[in-house]
């Protein structure tokens, strides 16, 4: 698909009313996001919130039962798919098979031709220092190596759309960063990049838009930094030394991250930031006192209140 | 369903298996197997009589002995001068393999011969023995009750059952009904152990993807329906390969194994081998086989493919359903039980290839593809019946098809466990 086709103010990813059961269980309920060209959109929520089911709707993998998906403005469709590559959560690769042939199979299955495919892959092995990896097999390298290789086999067919199913999980941090690397690389490409995560401190990082999930259900969505704003300066950064019991003693706020020598303070109504000064200043030397928009967490937290979040051990 | 992925999915399928170490040894090591087979035949037959098993002979008439060395010259020896515990120690000696002291009673009081031997020869060898001891005894005896040339022709004849088989055409045919129920059970056989085996190969394949996580990233290019096809049109087109190696290799040795049996034969160098050439210049029994009928070997085919068609798609049902290679068992029931059936209804059929229990057994599409190859080989099956069977298989195919994608559809991306029966006909409902 030639990108130069798709108008840039397209919305790349259009999902209205979308909803899957599976047996009983609601997996997505009447979810609606859009995708903007170009940009970072994060899909957030704890294990089991409806992230994979979505995005396995979105790549064509599994019908919704009802609402509708638009890609570049089609319809879910084989066509769709080779617009889009696709790291799974659950991924993996022929063990038996040579790197070259099953990078070559996987880029045919996505509609190059053989010739496309071979430069292609050429280009992807010399660029993460893999050439002499050609004729391995894919058994026979580390986990960081064949992490690699996936990493290229979903890329290698070049797509307008990437999207990563908890891509973080698994990885070690040296191809953590490759990872970063490169989805930033495709956005200055001018790529769209779905990402799903259950750790939000990845998404404060790299995300340009987010949708929250929880039960199925989209309980936020829109721009990461103005759904910060809105939420406003509420949250207190605290480093201090010395006892730590003052922290016991408040009412109205929630410790979201504390440990001996810090925390963070969510200032719930009717309390004053300079009152909390006062008691932490009788039990222990303030080294920071900081007033800043709430963590990512935390805007998940006051959403759907603490008692509804899934898994949340999970999450926090 | 698109083409070029089916065709990609085959590709690959076809080609990493085919170039696997195990794969090209069981392809290449039947047909040695077979040759080794025949070769051994051959070997057999050319030293069987070479063995000099000797026996003494103590014959107080005189008579009986001249009688035996007319039947095997080699094999008894005129023993008479010499007293039993001189040959007792012959035989401890291995200079003689046993020995047999003939005494009038045994003529005239019909008491048996008694062998006296080291115990090499075995079997065939004391069977033989007893074969010319019983020919050459009734001899003496005809000649001694002094009867006819007439009833002496009579005892000689060996009567045996000559059949010819009378065809719908009315051609009347040598009668290879005992070749050709051997060829139907082995028919059988091979199609039971096929379907299992390729059969094995789609489920442990589909296990693979998942267990691999590879699965997922195919679905996001294939359709399911194209994967499993193309799954199946690959190992189907490796079963192929492997039956078209083995069928060429099976022609092509049983067509040199006749003549290089004989050129052997001709050239041994054993101490009988002239004589052997000049009489016995002959191929081996076991060699003169009648000739398979083309038909025959069509229809295996046939429903060797619908076979495979039939139970292929189920096996990869099965194995979508599964976590692991080792959770298959109790899934794979609803599959091994109608072949098991088959198998065991073609002990059967191979006797009784027109019974009713046959007839309608190989009509049963999850059982013709043993059946009907088995009832085609040995007997005449009427065409409406062989039309039929395979009208119903391609129907069930389509049934099992149906049914076998749509669980796979959804067997392929569901990990942690496997899938119960109950599972599985939610899956149907489901998608």
């Amino acid at each position: 698909m030639d990108s130069t086709l798709i108008p840039a103010f397209m919305k790349t990813i259009e999902i209205s009313d979308l909803s899957r059961s599976f047996g009983k269980t609601k997996a997505v309920q009447n979810v609606s996001f859009d995708v903007e060209k170009g940009r970072i959109f994060g899909l957030l929520g704890p294990n089991g919130a409806g992230k994979t089911t979505t995005i396995r709707m979105i790549n064509y993998i599994m019908p919704p039962d009802e609402g509708s998906i638009l890609i570049n403005g089609y319809p879910v469709s084989p066509m769709t798919q080779k617009m889009i590559g696709y790291m799974p959560e659950e991924r993996g690769l022929y063990k038996k098979m040579k790197v070259g042939e099953q990078l070559m199979y996987l880029a045919q299955l996505k509609g190059m031709k053989a010739n496309d495919a071979r430069e292609k892959i050429k280009y992807w092995l010399k660029r993460f220092n893999a050439e002499d990896w050609h004729s391995k097999v894919v058994g026979e390298l580390s986990k960081g190596m064949s992490q690699k290789i996936q990493f290229i086999a979903t890329i290698v067919h070049d797509p307008d759309i990437y999207i990563f199913d908890e891509p973080f999980s698994g990885l070690d941090p040296i191809n953590s960063e490759l990872l970063k690397q490169i989805i930033i690389e495709l956005r200055k490409d001018g790529k769209t990049i779905l990402f799903s995560t259950h750790r939000m401190e990845q998404v404060e990082q790299m995300c340009d838009d987010i949708c929250l999930f929880n039960n199925g259900k989209v309980v936020l969505t829109g721009n990461l930094r103005k759904l910060k704003k809105e939420f406003g300066k509420n949250t207190l950064l605290l480093e201090f030394e010395g006892n730590d019991s003052f922290l016991d003693q408040l009412e109205n706020v929630r410790i979201n991250n504390r440990s001996t020598n810090f925390a963070e303070i969510r200032i719930l109504d009717g309390l004053q930031p300079q009152e909390i000064l006062k008691l932490a200043m009788d039990y222990s030397e303030i080294h920071k006192f900081e007033l800043v928009e709430p963590s990512l967490n935390e805007i998940f937290i006051s959403t759907v209140g603490e008692d509804n979040i899934k898994n949340s051990g999970v999450l926090l | 369903m698109n083409w070029r992925q089916i065709y990609l999915v085959l590709k690959r399928e076809y080609l990493t298996r085919v170039k696997s170490k195990g794969f090209i040894w069981a392809t290449v090591l039947v047909p040695v197997g077979f040759a080794a087979f025949i070769g051994i035949g051959v070997f057999i037959s050319i030293w069987e009589s070479d063995v000099a098993l000797q026996i003494g002979v103590q014959d107080e008439t005189g008579q009986v002995i001249r009688l035996l060395e007319q039947v095997n010259e080699q094999r008894y020896i005129d023993y008479s001068d010499i007293d039993s515990d001189s040959l007792r120690v012959l035989v401890q000696q291995d200079a003689i393999t046993g020995f047999i002291l003939i005494t009038e009673e045994n003529i005239s009081g019909g008491k048996n011969p008694e062998l006296i031997h080291s115990g090499s020869g075995g079997m065939e060898f004391i069977l033989s023995v007893e074969s010319d001891f019983r020919q050459v005894l009734r001899e003496e005896k005809l000649r001694r009750a002094d009867v006819s040339e007439e009833i002496q022709r009579i005892y000689d004849a060996r009567i045996s059952l000559d059949t010819r088989r009378l065809t719908r055409e009315g051609e009347e045919q040598d009668d290879d009904t005992f070749f050709l129920s051997i060829v139907g059970f082995i028919l059988g056989i091979i199609i039971f152990i096929s379907i299992f085996s390729y059969g094995g190969y789609i489920t442990r394949g589909v296990i693979e993807e998942k267990t691999n996580r590879i699965v997922e990233v195919i679905a996001s290019s294939v359709k399911p329906i194209e994967l499993l096809t193309g799954k199946m049109a690959g190992v189907g087109l490796l079963a192929i390969t492997q039956f078209g190696v083995w069928i060429l290799a099976f022609f092509g040795l049983s067509a040199i194994a006749g003549p290089a049996a004989l050129h052997f034969m001709g050239s041994s160098s054993s101490p009988m081998g002239a004589e052997m050439a000049a009489s016995e210049a002959e191929i081996p029994a076991f060699l003169n086989l009648p000739t398979l009928e083309v038909s025959l070997i069509v229809y295996f085919i046939i429903f060797f493919i619908l076979g495979y068609l039939l139970y292929s798609s189920l096996f990869a049902a099965v194995g979508s359903a599964a976590d692991s290679e080792t959770d298959t068992q109790q899934l794979m029931l609803p599959i091994t039980a109608p072949i098991m059936i088959a198998y065991f209804i073609m002990f059967h059929a191979w006797r009784n290839p027109d019974s009713t229990l046959s007839v309608i057994g190989s009509l049963v599409p999850f059982f013709s593809p043993i059946l009907m190859v088995t009832r085609i080989a040995i007997t005449e099956v009427p065409f409406w019946q062989i039309g039929l069977s395979i009208i119903l298989m391609i129907l069930t195919f389509a049934a099992t098809m149906w049914i076998s994608s749509k669980i796979y559809k959804v067997g392929i991306l569901s990990y942690g466990s496997t899938a119960t029966f109950k599972d599985l006909l939610r899956w149907i409902k489901q998608s």
